[in-house]
């Protein structure tokens, strides 16, 4: 199985464009993207798509940022194939939206420039969270198949008389019987050699040149601690509260499916030990969601899909977006029950922010400020694609539980634990 | 810490539910300008109960929705300081989308409170001893509103509370108990007061967001000052929001489904088996054992039983499922993070409901007690029935959104709810296209429901603000135009 990649690209819009663009989102918004002129269904391996319009704003010292249009997806490596395809399979699609953009070669142009140009108009993501790293598009929709066909075979008996082992059994033969089910019989293979060499190159990597600097870090951290607190507390309460009319944009784009798209962009801090503590921290998250939170969980939260975060002008702006399960009351009070530290370490660099206390502190432990500060930094995203719209994080988890089941010799209790996630 | 809560300035529903005061109507109102508005609520404010000693045979309560503030004067700067929910409303399209009040219950079909219709500014609820004092002081209130000139948008009748909600169960067995409102309850988890009552510290040991004015505009002092010290007047302390629902319960068709699912292989009807099934999609029986402590049979003598957690007695849900209606209406230790743990129950602690629902309507369901699945009327009611049976559903929160809700989406109408595939709450969920399965785990494989119909439709409501007695004299004595703008912004502890 490949592993996931996010690609991110962001293309600036000409100012004279950015109405018709809007007016375009909205069409495009009531059209979905799953079919045509999009067709994303159709591109391989894509998990979750999304476009976004980036208003046209000032930076902290005035100087204009045009409006941009930020396409991202979630999708199946290779990279190369996955372009290929957005020209190919989604081409008319992305003709239409790119448009808008200054210097996008058109749709006349060769399929070469247009590759070109989308690979040259992507954006680095500084970490990039997949739910479980390696399980793909086909594998997701292979074992909900899987669980379909035995959930719909247990409904046709009755079992009342035999033992969890037997049932297991009798699964085991049901799908063996079955040519279009073989596949499950295997595990799943893992991504490429080349990824998981990589992958374990950093995981050692980054440890070791750590170690070799902790004689220069001990120097150095209790100084940027202290240095970050008086920052700090110069940070001021937030009172900003969302406006009603942009409360209404975002939810008329929220809670049609289990999941829903979320954004947000700001401003980084300007101050040098805030744009250095802001970029140490992404270094940090990179590493943890690459080696540690790679399987079903980030940091205790079970109903991420995908997230990202991508530095934009150069790091003076940040967006965050993720595909999540449920609604966002919901996915803010996890962020503020479970992983507040986490998020007032990367957020906590933002403008706007509840003020922190030495870094992970404070921030999102206020709850209201919190979920004003997200929500007003949100951005509405019009246009979203979701390859399996009913699927929960933790049914494509517990699907692949039982694909595991059908294999090897289990005792009786594990059987009826295996039982249980039917 | 507990905060000493100013009883005489709160509401008394707040307080307790009167369940001595059987009777009860609510009449929902249209105000028709600033002086309607202020001529009825003169005569309204010395009738209000408090939260303070109570022995009187009949109470009163008014609240009021974003809408009816403003045509009692107040302006728009400061219903801004309520929160989003409660300015927007319960019937706007993403809203009822939300709420999953689309298909049947969608708010083209209600009977009150949905844009096309008549405004729902207030609400006023009556509650009596008997159906004569309820009758005198209905139709006092009615004489009152006349005289101002108010149109009655409806008048939703109730039936005399019994045991049992209109399926047959008995109901209000979990309430939150509440520091400094509550006697101590064995068991319970007593939640900070701000959890329903604005201007205390809620669970997060902030105060929740409520409009702060000017000191300025408060010349006669009738509001108390913002307790976090803001030297604000504080419009919002010791009120707190009210989410009312008329929810039509279609209980003939509850029963018929659960006597079909569970016909004996010769077809004949299983009077047992059926209300075994009923009470698994319910987590209790029908006396009020909860499933958890009684799986297999009723036992009456835990019919007010509710020293339970779910996850060290029954992680896998085989006797009270993980979809049943109670499991997920307060999941307690069920859910993640680390179900089982304080910090499960902490998560569960912030999205609570004061209940304060009253049944309508004719007729109620048979129980485990009957031989046939047929529905009997079980209440000799003569009071006129309109619309079927059902309840006014009724809550008291601090916050719409983190109470009220996240319970309606994410846990009562979400189909993957705590693991789940297409499961919404089997007696109240919605089944718009998805939900219509209900899950019950057994050994060694779990029954699954299919095609589950909706037992319950939403037939109208609104959010109201139940505002402090402060509040009202405040809202009472306002002139056209007295208020500016808000003042602070909302504070944090």
């Amino acid at each position: 199985m490949p592993h996931q990649i996010g690609v991110t690209i962001q293309a600036p819009v000409a100012v004279d464009r950015v109405p018709e663009l809007r007016a375009w989102l909205a069409e495009i918004s009531r059209k979905g993207l799953a079919e045509g002129p999009f067709d994303l269904a159709h591109v391989r391996g894509l998990h979750f798509a999304r476009f976004y319009l980036l208003e046209e704003t000032a930076d902290l010292e005035g100087r204009s940022i045009p409006a941009s249009l930020v396409f991202m997806s979630a999708v199946d490596a290779p990279l190369r194939r996955h372009l290929a395809d957005l020209v190919d399979v989604a081409g008319e699609g992305m003709d239409q939206a790119f448009r808008h953009c200054t210097g996008y070669p058109g749709p006349d142009a060769r399929r070469r420039a247009k590759i070109a140009w989308l690979r040259g108009h992507r954006v680095a993501a500084s970490a990039f969270y997949v739910n479980t790293v390696g399980r793909g598009l086909e594998q997701i929709r292979q074992e909900a198949a899987l669980r379909g066909a035995l959930a719909d075979y247990l409904d046709g008996r009755d079992w009342g008389g035999s033992s969890a082992t037997e049932v297991r059994r009798e699964l085991q033969a049901y799908v063996a019987g079955r040519a279009d089910l073989a596949w499950a019989q295997r595990p799943p293979a893992p991504p490429s050699v080349f990824f998981r060499a990589r992958e374990a190159v950093h995981m050692a990597a980054v440890p070791l040149a750590l170690a070799l600097l902790l004689p220069v870090l001990l120097l150095i951290l209790p100084v940027w601690a202290v240095a970050l607190r008086l920052e700090e507390r110069r940070d001021r309460p937030v009172t900003e509260r969302p406006a009603l009319a942009h409360l209404e944009e975002l939810s008329g784009y929220e809670d049609f499916v289990t999941q829903n798209p979320f954004a947000v962009v700001g401003f980084v801090k300007p101050s040098r030990l805030r744009q250095l503590t802001f970029r140490a921290v992404m270094f940090a998250i990179d590493y943890a969601v690459r080696h540690v939170y790679n399987h079903a969980s980030l940091a205790g939260i079970t109903t991420i899909h995908f997230a990202r975060w991508v530095p934009l002008d150069g790091w003076r702006r940040m967006t965050f977006a993720s595909d999540y399960d449920g609604a966002v009351e919901a996915y803010n009070d996890d962020f503020i029950n479970i992983v507040w530290w986490g998020l007032n370490a990367a957020f906590g660099n933002g403008v706007g922010y509840p003020p922190t206390r030495w870094l992970l502190w404070g921030g999102a432990q206020y709850e209201q400020q919190f979920k004003a500060t997200l929500r007003c930094h949100q951005i509405p995203v019009p246009a979203w694609y979701t390859a399996y719209p009913s699927l929960s994080a933790q049914n494509i988890e517990n699907n692949a539980q039982i694909r595991a089941g059908l294999r090897g010799e289990m005792g009786p209790a594990d059987a009826q634990r295996w039982l249980s996630l039917l | 810490m507990t905060a000493r809560l100013n009883l005489d300035n709160i509401q008394g529903l707040v307080a307790r539910g009167y369940r001595g005061l059987s009777y009860a109507r609510f009449t929902v109102f249209a105000i028709p300008g600033q002086d309607a508005g202020h001529a009825a609520l003169s005569w309204l404010l010395p009738r209000i109960t408090t939260a303070g000693k109570f022995t009187a045979d009949s109470a009163l309560h008014v609240a009021f929705g974003a809408a009816g503030l403003r045509r009692m004067g107040l302006p728009d700067g400061v219903i801004a300081g309520f929160s989003a929910e409660f300015g927007e409303g319960m019937a706007g399209p993403d809203r009822s989308r939300f709420l999953g009040d689309v298909e049947g219950s969608s708010p083209r079909f209600w009977d009150w409170g949905a844009p096309q219709g008549s405004p729902a500014d207030a609400v006023v609820l009556l509650y009596a001893a008997t159906p004569e004092i309820l009758g005198r002081r209905q139709a006092e209130l009615a004489g009152c509103l006349a005289a101002a000139g108010i149109h009655q948008v409806t008048v939703l009748d109730t039936v005399e509370l019994g045991d049992n909600e209109p399926f047959g169960f008995h109901d209000g067995i979990s309430q939150p108990v509440i520091q400094g409102l509550s006697k101590g309850a064995r068991g319970a988890r007593a939640l900070p007061a701000g959890e329903f009552v604005l201007g205390y510290p809620n669970a997060y040991d902030q105060f929740t967001d409520r409009p702060l004015l000017p000191a300025s505009d408060d010349p006669r002092h009738l509001l108390p000052r913002d307790p976090a010290g803001s030297g604000a007047a504080d419009l919002g302390r010791d009120g707190c929001y009210l989410v009312l629902r008329q929810l039509e319960q279609d209980v003939g068709a509850f029963w018929e489904y659960a006597a079909e699912a569970t016909r004996r292989p010769d077809g004949s009807y299983d009077p047992q088996a059926r209300t075994a099934l009923a009470a698994k999609m319910v987590g209790r029986w029908p006396s009020g054992a909860p499933l958890i402590k009684a799986p297999d049979n009723d036992d009456p003598r835990l019919r007010d039983d509710n020293d339970f957690g779910y996850h060290h007695t029954d992680p896998d849900g085989l006797a009270c499922p993980r979809g049943a209606h109670i499991r997920r209406m307060n999941p307690r230790d069920s859910l993640d993070p680390s179900p089982g743990s304080e910090q499960s129950l902490a998560v569960n602690d912030r999205h609570r409901l004061l209940r304060r629902g009253r049944p309508y309507g004719p007729g109620t369901a048979g129980t485990a007690a009957d031989d046939d699945h047929a529905i009997r009327p079980a209440r000799d009611d003569s009071s006129p029935a309109r619309g079927g049976t059902g309840l006014h559903f009724v809550c008291l929160v601090a916050s719409l959104a983190r109470q009220f809700e996240f319970v309606q989406h994410t846990w009562l109408n979400n189909p993957n709810f705590n693991g789940l595939y297409d499961d919404t709450d089997p007696l109240a969920g919605s089944r718009d296209g998805r939900g219509a399965t209900f899950t019950a785990p057994r050994r060694p494989v779990r029954r699954r429901y299919r095609g589950l119909p909706q037992f319950v439709r939403t037939r109208g409501g609104a959010y109201f603000f139940l505002p402090s007695i402060s509040a009202l004299r405040y809202l009472d004595q306002l002139p056209a135009g007295a208020v500016s703008a808000p003042a602070a912004s909302p504070t944090t502890r």
